[in-house]
């Protein structure tokens, strides 16, 4: 076997988890990383655990928009500021 | 003829408007309730209009916009938001929820139970910089390079900081879901 990713061990499997969750690696390392949940089971479980989490926890917060009337009131806010701010002496 | 305070007024519309949610939902897990929300936001987007000729076109006018909004809170917000029993960031043991229910419920559905304001409220109890990183991750979808431009701390003080926001909101969940019956406590 030649060129495969580095093998790593289960603790920076799981220092890593969130990173690669997040797809914040770059692809070498993310490819390490999935090369060991393949062959370990424990840190797949937990890696699936913690990204339903996530996906949970994006799920319930990200929704809510701004109310209707303060995008209005921002807006009216603008029409009253129309002058440039003042110039540096 | 359009003068130039109508082009201002135009280009702003245009680039920073379209974030007006994301602001607003920032300013409301920043500040804890509404009313103080709605002020922040108002204010962020004035300043932002005021000083848009320091915007830089092309950039990233969402950290941008969250900066201000950040220094808002931080400089004019921060002392008047009600100090909640905070959840300890400080004593966290990676995945221990996950060890008590991975062979009960390994797919993490007990988090299904939870409403919204649980979850909501259990952020809110984060520690102010926690709370800010995890918001900025989990609620809006930022990256780790930009929230540690937003919140001017290097990249691995992000990753420490989301690691620990995360396992302890985690673990605050469990501890409710498992106060209201929602899962079975693993005999320890």
């Amino acid at each position: 076997m030649t060129n495969g990713p580095r093998e790593i061990d289960c603790q920076e499997a799981l220092d890593r988890l969130y990173e690669y969750i997040d797809e914040e690696l770059t692809p070498e390392r993310a490819k390490e990383i999935r090369a060991h949940l393949k062959k370990c089971a424990p840190c797949l479980a937990v890696t699936e655990f913690e990204a339903a989490y996530i996906r949970f926890l994006e799920a319930r917060t990200r929704a809510k928009e701004a109310p209707e009337g303060l995008r209005k009131r921002v807006l009216e806010q603008l029409l009253f500021e129309t002058e440039p701010p003042p110039q540096e002496p | 003829m359009t003068s130039a305070p109508d082009e201002k007024r135009r280009a702003f519309e245009a680039e920073a408007l379209p974030h007006l949610d994301t602001v607003y939902r920032v300013a409301l897990r920043l500040s804890g309730n509404e009313a103080q929300a709605e002020d922040l936001v108002q204010e962020t987007m004035l300043k932002a209009y005021r000083s848009w000729h320091q915007y830089k076109p092309g950039t990233n006018v969402r950290a941008w916009l969250l900066t201000i909004l950040r220094h808002t809170f931080i400089n004019e917000y921060r002392k008047a938001r009600r100090k909640a029993v905070e959840v300890d960031v400080n004593r966290i043991e990676a995945f221990t929820v996950f060890e008590q229910v991975q062979e009960t419920d390994p797919e993490g559905r007990f988090f299904d139970q939870l409403v919204d304001e649980e979850v909501l409220g259990a952020i809110d109890r984060l520690p102010d910089e926690f709370r800010e990183t995890l918001i900025l991750s989990d609620i809006e979808g930022l990256s780790y390079a930009e929230i540690a431009n937003i919140t001017e701390v290097p990249v691995g003080t992000v990753k420490s900081r989301l690691f620990r926001a995360r396992q302890a909101l985690q673990r605050e969940l469990y501890d409710y879901a498992a106060e209201m019956g929602y899962i079975k406590r693993r005999e320890e």
